[in-house]
């Protein structure tokens, strides 16, 4: 053989090793960081795990049941007509003032008549639409706090007249005991529930009462067990509790 | 014959194209899934929530799912960010994908009127507001694109996968 080709066969040789080591690089590399994947993956999943966890044992710990409740100790109960209507309401929820604004006065007028019960399910699912402050939880709470001292109507009504944007921060826990104090809530157990947070782990547990009913959106309105489709008219409400009437 | 050397170039220069356009689809779905996962990652009862909403499990399996959801998020878009296994990775990514058009499918069948719960925490519309199925579908089959590129075409620049096998 000539001397070239015995140079050209080392090379030729020395390109298959080096071809052959960036092979099984790539192997090594393509397991290794498969296996970090995996790894991270199941961290992650772990980590969500653990802080739920965390979360609901802190919830149960600081719960208070506002003596009163009624429904599994998740709804305020107003009148003692024979048809339940249930009402499930977040204070942050424009659908809902209007619905109230719209219907408030003919629900107060059937409670008069003792042709309803409403139970008010105050619920939190807005707390994202308030910058931070968690406005839907801290008014839920402060109106179980109104409604310890008797007056969760006249605190629920105050509260949607001055019902604040949606996103905006929200009403301040000082512009909720004014509001109390607006409607005769004066005494140092509605304040201090307000500043302490009493309730709040409550209203959490009404809001996760009323998800594992299947219910999602505010206002959810029900009469005698049975859901009105969507925000219903003055005119649909008061046909359906008509109707539960028989 | 001077065609045929042409046609070589062309296609090569296209090959040499494809780093770049992966690293685009890879940097663009890592954007994609670290913020769906930053958006829910702070209110856990909300996402559990949102999964809740689509019915498709009780309320106590979808607590569990919302609450590790937004986390797998967040660490498949660390996992683009940085490039690790970019195959497997992005395979990852589309079956995540994958899923959540399943759930929309399965809402919209089913005549539920809810917000996906995609890049917000969900729940039921609002009244007089109606739920874009198809948009969002159309929406996720673009993310989709995004990780077929990758799962064809792995390679990518500035990606731990090639600072490891020794590219750069």
């Amino acid at each position: 053989m000539s001397k070239g080709g015995r140079a050209r066969d080392r090379a030729d040789a020395r390109r298959i090793v080096e071809q052959q080591k960036a092979a099984e690089r790539r192997r090594r590399v393509t397991i290794w960081t498969s296996a970090a994947v995996v790894l991270v993956l199941v961290l992650a999943g772990l980590i969500g795990w653990r802080v739920l966890a965390s979360q609901q044992k802190s919830t149960a710990t600081a719960l208070t049941t506002p003596a009163g409740v009624v429904d599994s100790g998740t709804a305020w109960s107003i009148g003692a007509g024979p048809v339940v209507v249930d009402l499930y309401e977040d204070f942050m929820c424009p659908i809902c003032h209007e619905f109230e604004n719209a219907t408030g006065a003919t629900i107060k007028q059937l409670v008069a008549d003792k042709k309803i019960t409403v139970r008010y399910h105050t619920v939190a699912i807005l707390d994202a639409s308030s910058n931070g402050t968690q406005y839907s939880t801290r008014a839920a709470g402060a109106a179980a706090a109104a409604a310890i001292d008797g007056k969760f109507i006249e605190y629920h009504d105050v509260l949607y007249a001055n019902q604040p944007q949606e996103g905006s921060s929200g009403l301040t826990d000082a512009k909720l005991i004014d509001l109390g104090k607006s409607v005769g809530l004066t005494s140092t157990a509605f304040v201090n529930a307000i500043n302490n947070k009493t309730y709040d782990a409550w209203v959490a547990k009404v809001t996760d009462t009323f998800s594992s009913r299947g219910y999602s959106g505010t206002p959810t309105i029900v009469v005698a067990g049975k859901q009105l489709q969507g925000v219903p008219t003055t005119a649909q409400f008061t046909q359906a509790v008509t109707q539960a009437t028989g | 014959m001077g065609v045929t050397v042409e046609k070589r170039q062309q296609s090569a220069r296209r090959a040499a194209a494809w780093p770049s356009i992966s690293t685009v689809a890879r940097l663009g779905l890592a954007a994609v899934f670290l913020t769906a996962g930053g958006l829910k990652v702070g209110d856990l009862a909300a996402s559990g929530r949102a999964v809740n909403a689509y019915r498709l499990m009780s309320f106590d399996a979808a607590k569990v799912v919302g609450a590790i959801q937004p986390f797998l998020e967040i660490a498949v878009g660390l996992l683009l960010l940085v490039g690790l296994a970019m195959r497997l990775s992005a395979a990852i990514a589309a079956l995540l994908l994958v899923i959540f058009v399943a759930g929309i499918v399965s809402a919209w069948a089913h005549g539920l009127q809810i917000d996906c719960g995609c890049f917000s925490k969900g729940g039921d519309l609002a009244a007089g507001r109606t739920a874009e199925y198809g948009l969002e579908i159309l929406r996720d089959v673009g993310f989709l694109v995004l990780a077929g590129i990758l799962l064809v075409k792995p390679r990518t620049r500035f990606s731990i996968d090639g600072l490891l096998m020794g590219e750069q």
